[in-house]
């Protein structure tokens, strides 16, 4: 099982700060997944991070991966 | 150079304005140091939709922030000829009118301590993974976008 920390207006359409998957090979399958659970996810703007890195390509994921689903940040 | 180690730049509410006059204050026995530059961020009562923003709730992902935040360090050690560098930024809610993020250089001569803050500013708002939720009043909020 695969943990996804959400960050920001993304915890409103998950209703909390994590989510966990299932048999995630990789980024792309992931957000197929998760859009088909979470349509609303489709509108938003975000980053994906793996380890705190930010990728922009289509990424292999392990069991050992931390991913974090990043909105548009707004510090300051 | 020398290696610094991560800080952690986060506060747990408001950043109080004794804290920001002590933070000048131990500056003093530097004497090589011939300007501070100072950005303070205070929290605006904008207005949606009729209603007044009353607080701002700020969250972080703070591994990753204060990852960040200590390279953004060593890259404007490297750029500018500044002594000292302090950067704060709230947690938690911030009520308008409060302090939510403090910066702080110093330098020999005025020019690399205003660059070097100014330029901390525009990373700070841009790269670090920090979201503000504006509180309204009646209990309704939306999500703070950084122009």
């Amino acid at each position: 099982m695969m943990k996804i920390l959400v960050f920001g207006q993304l915890t409103d359409i998950f209703k909390g700060s994590f989510i966990r998957l299932k048999d995630i090979p990789d980024t792309d399958t992931m957000i197929r997944k998760l859009e088909e659970k979470y349509p609303a996810l489709k509108k938003m703007k975000y980053l994906i991070a793996i380890d705190k890195e930010i990728v922009k390509e289509n990424t292999t994921l392990g069991e050992e991966s931390e991913v974090s689903l990043l909105p548009p940040f707004s510090g300051g | 150079m020398k290696k610094r180690t991560p800080k952690n730049i986060f506060r747990q509410g408001a950043i109080p304005a004794s804290f920001i006059g002590e933070s000048i204050q131990k500056h003093s026995s530097k004497t090589e140091i011939g300007a501070h530059s100072i950005f303070l961020g205070q929290v605006r009562a904008d207005e949606v939709d009729g209603k007044k923003v009353e607080a701002i709730e700020y969250t972080t992902y703070e591994e990753m922030a204060l990852q960040k935040m200590h390279e953004i360090r060593e890259s404007v050690f490297e750029k500018y000829p500044i002594t000292c560098m302090h950067v704060y930024h709230s947690l938690g809610t911030v009520p308008t009118g409060e302090i939510c993020l403090f910066v702080f250089t110093s330098s020999g001569h005025r020019r690399a301590a205003t660059d070097a803050c100014n330029e901390l500013v525009e990373w700070i708002k841009a790269e670090l993974p920090i979201w503000g939720k504006e509180l309204l009043e009646g209990e309704s909020y939306q999500w703070k976008v950084n122009n």
